[in-house]
């Protein structure tokens, strides 16, 4: 059948996914910031999503689509900007999907996110210490890491209600979880 | 939507994370001062604490500003009355030298001060 075979192939989830950031990051770049670095990070929702979704591979593809898409539509790609996107969101995946793989059950997608975003904010002051402010970066430290924080409570928050009501993820997470049992060598049922 | 326990684990982690760096940063007594430096082309900011020697560029030429031993002072003006080089050394926060003619002011910040205008600058 086209659509288990559509559903079983992680290409379209990670492509339509990345098409999310894309689109996340547009909505992004219209919200006004206060401060030049504080950022709603909605255009890391589908990376959340993806915790549960993709394979490890697939889902580093997704986490640098959303940076390419973040930089492209901010016009920061040819910018050291790009390496703090990069930085940040490389770091913030690689934290979610092991806190997400390590703790299963004990944690839902506020905790993963939480943790996702407050590392990103800190491997991103890290960065604005060393390449741009110097010492003065610390000054931005807390109030960066609080938004890390509250940011990360209310995506968290809504990918939670998402999966809970989504039937498209319902559909994406069944396949997946097929296809996990495919590749362990189950029936696939 | 059920919240589980490493959820709350997490905000937790995250909230102690968020106070010890605004202690870290913010609390008095912990905060070397900055020297903050304007001059024709822009405002610098360098830790008072760290020795070094800056060319500031001007209208008239270069104002050499030296920050050594926690102190910052005009060490070479090309301005006429040397009056900025006569108001010797500052170190606390609230101090400044003027050198008018060359249109570079230095003055000496504390941390908690600087942060708003910091950020904002960028």
């Amino acid at each position: 059948m086209l659509t288990e075979r559509r559903w079983n192939d992680r290409t379209d989830i990670t492509a339509l996914l990345g098409a999310f950031c894309f689109f996340l990051s547009a909505v992004e770049y219209m919200v006004p910031k206060p401060l030049p670095f504080m950022r709603l990070g909605i255009a890391n929702l589908p990376i959340l999503l993806a915790t549960d979704l993709l394979p490890l591979p697939w889902y580093l593809v997704l986490a640098l689509v959303k940076v390419i898409g973040m930089s492209v539509i901010s016009g920061s790609l040819f910018s050291y900007v790009a390496l703090f996107s990069l930085a940040g969101t490389m770091t913030s995946a690689m934290v979610m999907w092991l806190s997400r793989k390590a703790f299963g059950d004990l944690i839902s997608a506020i905790g993963v996110s939480i943790l996702g975003a407050v590392s990103s904010n800190a491997v991103q002051i890290f960065l604005a210490r060393v390449v741009v402010f110097g010492e003065a970066a610390r000054l931005i430290a807390p109030a960066f890491l609080a938004m890390g924080l509250l940011t990360g409570i209310a995506l968290g928050v809504f990918a939670e209600r998402f999966v809970a009501v989504s039937l498209w993820y319902a559909r994406a997470a069944g396949a997946a979880a097929r296809g996990d049992a495919a590749a362990r060598g189950g029936d696939g049922v | 939507m059920r919240v589980r326990p490493l959820d709350i684990a997490a905000a937790l982690a995250a909230a102690v994370v968020i106070v010890l760096t605004a202690v870290a940063v913010y609390a008095p007594g912990n905060a070397a001062p900055e020297v903050v430096i304007s001059g024709a082309g822009g405002e610098w900011i360098y830790p008072l604490d760290t020795n070094r020697t800056l060319q500031i560029p001007g209208p008239l030429g270069l104002t050499t500003v030296e920050i050594l031993g926690k102190t910052a002072r005009v060490t070479d003006s090309p301005c006429k009355n040397k009056i900025c080089i006569a108001m010797g050394a500052i170190s606390s926060p609230g101090q400044w030298i003027a050198c008018l003619p060359n249109k570079v002011f230095v003055r000496v910040e504390g941390r908690t001060a600087r942060g708003a205008a910091d950020t904002g600058a960028y």
